[in-house]
């Protein structure tokens, strides 16, 4: 009996430690927090109500398809988070600013982390990622959010 | 209980509805016809490759897989491109490309030197090929026959090498 509890206690613990260092893993890899991730559902609303403060939306991925943003580049050359932070450079440190790629999911996007980590460098306080868990096509086109013609 | 019944009712046929609207994508049906522009500006359409055991790649310049997936498709093409199949004679690859700028799709032509049928509308997601295929990802390709008709999906390295053996004619 006493064997088997030692069993269970150690599972427990090695489970336990698994669980931290993935934890951890996870938040050394993202430079962004659950929190600063905005639904594409919350943005197609904000956008589609002409009565709301619409936020600044760049695409720093292979093309702007979203409605009235603006595009960057793909954030993985250094030349385009050279765009990104020169075209930030006016905007106040306060605003919402949405950052998307689209091309493929975060694990396998080369863009998302510069763009990110450029903002948050840059002081910027309320920068959204757009939760495009898939990508631009599944996550926006297919649900008939507002795109540029 | 009855309304129960009602609301499960209610979400199998919407379920009903959802798949009835996914293009059919599966074996033994015929890839649907895309047409677009090749790199030069003229338009290959898939349907004139009939004939030859084809592979639709759908990739892009931007996609790691899928370029990392090109010299491989490359050694094939050179292996197989005037093989004798059971269901084709020779082979091709129609490479459809979701880049939105051009010259990054040539780049990457140039670069893995490719040589086979190449198109794109440059139009990135928003291409009514991804809409017409229902693609979620890529890399992702179909192996077509000699009528246009899906043999296999989604195959890649030894498994797409071992396809194409098993369809060539000895």
């Amino acid at each position: 009996m006493k064997t088997k509890n030692r069993m269970i206690q150690s599972v427990f613990f090695i489970s336990l430690i698994f669980l931290s260092l993935t934890t951890f893993g996870q938040q050394q890899k993202d430079p962004w927090s659950a929190l600063q991730l905005m639904e594409p559902e919350n943005l197609a609303q904000v956008m589609n109500d002409p009565k709301a403060h619409q936020p600044v939306i760049l695409c720093v991925g292979p093309a702007a398809t979203i409605k009235n943003s603006i595009e960057i580049g793909p954030a993985k050359e250094l030349a385009n988070v050279a765009n990104l932070t020169h075209y930030l450079k006016n905007i106040a440190k306060d605003e919402i600013v949405v950052l998307y790629c689209g091309c493929c999911p975060f694990d396998r996007c080369p863009n998302v982390r510069p763009a990110f980590e450029a903002l948050n460098k840059m002081g910027f306080k309320n920068h959204r990622l757009l939760n495009l868990a898939h990508n631009l096509k599944v996550d926006w086109i297919d649900h008939g959010y507002p795109v540029n013609e | 209980m009855i309304r129960f019944f009602a609301v499960i009712s209610f979400a199998l046929c919407l379920q009903t509805r959802v798949v009835h609207s996914q293009p059919t994508l599966e074996t033994g049906s015929r890839a649907p016809e895309i047409k677009l522009p090749t790199p030069q500006g003229d338009t290959v359409a898939l349907s004139s490759l009939r004939g030859k055991l084809v592979l639709i790649d759908f990739w892009a310049s931007w996609c790691g897989p899928c370029v990392a997936e090109q010299p491989h498709l490359a050694s094939l093409y050179a292996t197989y491109k005037n093989a004798e199949f059971t269901n084709g004679n020779g082979f091709e690859i129609y490479g459809v490309s979701f880049d939105s700028k051009k010259a990054a799709w040539l780049k990457q032509i140039e670069k893995n030197k490719i040589t086979w049928t190449q198109v794109s509308d440059l139009k990135f997601w928003s291409s009514p090929v991804a809409k017409i295929y229902g693609l979620e990802e890529i890399p992702f390709n179909l192996l077509i026959d000699s009528q246009g008709i899906i043999l296999a999906k989604n195959l890649h390295g030894e498994d797409l090498a071992q396809a194409l053996e098993r369809y060539k004619k000895f």
